[in-house]
């Protein structure tokens, strides 16, 4: 007798806990619709910037009219708030790459102006990479590496100039140079002049030390090892607020995310420097233009750590603008970061109705 | 007789290889055997398929053994009644080394010589010796030093090294090709593999994140564990002989020290590293100058040519220079030769004999009739389209290869100016419609018609004119070469110090070491001023105003 209830009681208990798991599921995804619904779809994400920026959208939007003015403006207001100039000048110098009749404008006008320069050296930068394109070394064409090259070594010649007039304590033409010694593959040595330049200048810039573990990481001059190195060094000697122990974060991001299993994120190690950068980013002056960016990273970071609540605090503070790391590697962005933001939400409805 | 031991080894080392493929042949066939015997049909099927794939390397690498390469090359045999006299410097060269002379002589058209020996029975039995000279060693060495070059090589042959060497390159040549053949399979399989990778890649792209770098790491793991065996014999095999190939050299440098002298020797082994060099440059700057244009020098210059660029006092200091320095090979373990520094070194340690370098004829004195064995010479070597190509005299060549060059660097642009509407029949008339484009702001409408990469053709605004920047300035610069020609008289003047240069007239390279005005250094200039973003026309309009 008790033979033939057994498989029925299994069965029974089975789906009990199978149509309590589904309401549950049912539930949480209520819960996540709910505590996401200021959050924005996809087609409603920016992708041109990391976080809004009325300053340069009106600047750029002068500039379509091929007006030069609002730019200059902006670039003076800058004043010796290094993080924001070398930020605006590259905003500007990526317009001046398609199209630079306004700068030519801007020079014929103010023949000696610094500014300009140093747009007109950037501009060549960003103008190289584009003739080269974002593939890998092997499936770029010779034609491509030749102008890419040529445009290189204009733009060297351009940054002489905008370094000598220059303010002398104006860290931008250095910081601004490394991707020219990453493009042309310059010798270590070289870099690390040009690198005690900027850092005489400004030793915790954000962008210089994005810029140069670039340069030392193993896709161009240097390798993993180099990599982890510099950006350890950097988050050691940095003052709060300076956002410069992301960078262990970004190495390791540039260098495993590839090939590691998502566990790697919850080692201690990734948990501790997980930590001091939410702690640095804390710190952060509010109008840190780099800010946005740490945060779209640490979201990720916190994502894949399983720490939902975390990521979703940092998502909300940057969402709707998604022109960051990781983001930027994929072929569709903002599709990229709904995605992993959508397993944050989730992951957070569930453990709010587990606890 | 110290060669003895020398072949044994070689004979005995290449027996070994012999014995490996055996086995490793032997093990493969044994497994298909038991396969047939004891395993399932479609099992020994696959284990045949296998076996087959692994042993069709070696079969293929051991039976393309035997026929060297060597005698296949071709050269000019000269007879003792065409070259009395280079036949009885050999002969007495022979003499002097204690050696056999050789049976033919055959004069090639490298800065090389060598001998080569038929010998017969895994070079156990001496056979047909033969002797080939480079002409361009006989353009570019005195006699004394030639002497030596012949005693060196006639050395291989005084201590037997030539008969025994026949097992040891034989061996070599047989190991190397069943090593290259696995070689072959492998990046046949990478290929394979990195297909497969890269069509991943593509829908990983789909699926939204970028690709990933094609990795063929581990492919051809069954190929190279297959070679292992062969490549660790290959390796061992090639260290070994390639000892007894660097003792061979040296103890033939001893020999032309004895029968030349040693300073003959020295500077000969300096003075070839350098005439390597020039000959180079003589093959590309000059012989093949005309060779796009259908064009090649009067007949016995192809070869003989190099004597003028020897000449030439500029050239001369150049290749003083080079003699100085020695070139820093880079050792390779496997190479059968020492750097010739290391040689130049050890020769230049001995003794002094007394017999110094005076001044000497030219080697290629001792050519009865040179002119005539140049022109035979080319029979030989060309090939028969380049045979059929018209002869210039060199100035005419000159001119008129660098007027096609200009010509064809010119073509696109012309092309381009046509398809923008704009007409115009000389290059002086197409140079300034397209000037006149320029100072319209239209210059970028006109180059946008250049034949355009994938890559230019997707990309905008300024990206996409530097991509038309070199094709615009390449042919805005071949258009107005071609202008000065037709409107100034402009013409290409071939110099043996430097490079063909465009004159015009009156501005003639007189050969001291007054710089003539140099139109190219200005129209570089022009060119790129009036193809900038902001065009400047002037200096170019004044330049064909000339």
């Amino acid at each position: 007798m008790s033979g033939k209830i057994l498989p029925f009681v299994i069965v029974t208990v089975m789906l009990c806990f199978w149509l309590r798991s589904k309401r549950l599921a049912k539930r949480a995804e209520r819960l996540a619709a709910e505590i996401g619904a200021d959050l924005l779809p996809p087609e409603r994400q920016n992708t041109d910037r990391a976080y809004p920026d009325p300053e340069a959208e009106a600047v750029l939007a002068a500039l379509s009219q091929g007006d030069w003015q609002p730019a200059a403006q902006a670039l003076t207001a800058t004043g010796t708030d290094w993080e924001r100039r070398s930020y605006l000048v590259g905003v500007i110098a990526r317009r001046a790459a398609d199209d630079d009749t306004w700068l030519r404008a801007w020079q014929a006008a103010r023949p000696d102006d610094p500014d300009a320069a140093v747009v007109h050296a950037d501009a060549k930068v960003s103008l190289a990479w584009q003739i080269r394109g974002g593939a890998w070394a092997k499936d770029t064409s010779a034609e491509q590496f030749a102008g890419f090259h040529r445009v290189l070594k204009e733009a060297r010649e351009d940054f002489d100039r905008a370094t000598s007039l220059a303010h002398p304590d104006d860290p931008t033409p250095y910081v601004l140079q490394i991707p020219l010694y990453m493009g042309l593959s310059a010798p270590h040595e070289a870099l690390h002049q040009l690198w005690a330049e900027v850092t005489a200048r400004a030793p915790y810039h954000y962008q210089a030390h994005w810029r140069a573990l670039q340069y030392w990481s193993a896709k161009w001059c240097g390798s993993a090892d180099l990599a982890r190195n510099f950006a350890a060094q950097a988050a050691a000697t940095a003052p709060r607020g300076s956002l410069l122990t992301m960078f262990p974060l970004v190495s390791w991001y540039a260098h495993n995310d590839d090939e590691a299993p998502d566990e790697a994120y919850g080692w201690p190690e990734m948990m501790a420097l997980t930590e001091a950068a939410l702690a640095d980013v804390a710190a952060a002056r509010p109008d840190h233009p780099r800010a946005a960016e740490v945060r779209h990273l640490l979201a990720y970071c916190l994502t894949k750590q399983g720490r939902h609540e975390a990521a979703l605090e940092q998502f909300r503070l940057v969402d709707g603008y998604v022109e960051a790391v990781p983001w930027r590697y994929y072929d569709n962005p903002a599709e990229a970061y709904c995605r992993v933001r959508d397993v944050a939400l989730k992951g957070a409805a569930a453990s709010r109705l587990a606890g | 007789m110290t060669a003895s031991p020398r072949a044994l080894r070689a004979l005995v080392l290449l027996a070994c290889f012999y014995l490996v493929i055996l086995v490793v042949l032997g093990a493969l066939v044994g497994t298909d055997v038991a396969a047939w015997i004891w395993a399932p049909p479609p099992v020994a099927i696959k284990v045949t398929l296998v076996s087959a794939l692994l042993g069709f390397p070696v079969v293929r690498g051991v039976f393309a053994l035997g026929a060297s390469t060597w005698d296949e090359r071709e050269a000019l045999p000269v007879t003792e009644t065409e070259q009395p006299e280079l036949w009885g410097t050999v002969r007495s060269l022979a003499e002097r080394s204690g050696t056999r002379p050789p049976d033919e002589i055959l004069l090639t058209g490298e800065v090389n010589a060598a001998v080569s020996e038929d010998a017969r029975l895994l070079g156990l039995l001496p056979g047909r010796r033969r002797l080939y000279l480079g002409v361009p060693l006989l353009s570019g060495l005195s006699e004394p030093q030639l002497h030596s070059v012949i005693a060196h090589e006639l050395g291989h042959y005084g201590n037997a090294d030539t008969r025994f060497s026949g097992i040891t390159r034989r061996g070599r040549d047989c190991v190397l090709r069943t090593v290259a053949a696995f070689q072959e399979q492998e990046r046949k399989r990478i290929g394979k593999e990195r297909s497969r990778q890269e069509k991943a890649n593509a829908k990983r792209r789909r699926m939204g994140k970028k690709a990933k770098g094609v990795d063929t790491g581990r492919t051809g793991l069954r190929y190279r564990l297959m070679a292992k065996p062969f490549q660790a014999y290959a390796r061992f095999y090639l260290r070994v002989t390639s000892g007894v190939g660097r003792q061979q050299e040296l103890a033939a440098d001893r020999m032309a020290i004895r029968v030349a002298g040693r300073d003959a020797t020295a500077s000969a082994l300096r003075e070839i590293a350098a005439l390597d060099a020039a000959h180079d440059f003589y093959q590309s700057r000059y012989a093949l100058l005309g060779i796009e244009a259908g064009l090649l020098p009067p007949r016995g210059e192809v070869f003989g040519g190099l004597r003028h660029l020897l000449a030439d006092p500029r050239c001369r200091s150049t290749l003083a220079e080079l003699r100085g320095e020695l070139p820093a090979e880079e050792e390779s373990p496997y190479d059968s030769h020492p750097p010739v520094a290391e040689r130049v070194r050890l020769i230049e340690a001995q003794p002094d004999d007394g017999r110094g370098t005076g001044p000497q004829r030219p080697a290629l004195a001792l050519l009865r009739d040179a002119e005539r064995v140049l022109m035979q010479l080319e029979d030989v070597l060309l090939t028969p389209e380049a045979l059929a190509m018209e002869r210039a005299e060199w100035p005419e060549l000159a001119h008129r290869a660098m007027h096609a060059r200009a010509t064809a660097a010119a073509g696109s642009l012309r092309t381009a100016l046509a398809a923008a509407g704009i007409a115009a029949g000389s290059a002086s008339g197409a140079l300034a419609a397209l000037l006149d484009s320029a100072d319209a702001g239209r210059l970028w409408l006109v180059a946008g018609h250049l034949p355009k990469s994938s890559e230019a053709a997707q990309a905008t605004g300024r990206a996409a004119r530097e991509f038309l920047r070199p094709a615009l300035e390449a042919g805005t610069y071949g258009l107005a070469e071609l202008a000065l020609v037709e409107r100034a008289g402009a013409y290409w003047e071939l110099s043996w110090s430097e490079q063909v240069r465009l004159r015009l007239p009156g501005t003639a390279y007189t050969g001291d070491t007054q710089e003539a005005p140099e139109v190219e250094e200005a129209l570089t200039a022009a060119v790129r001023a009036a193809t900038a973003d902001t065009p400047d026309t002037t200096p170019l309009r004044t330049l064909l105003a000339h």
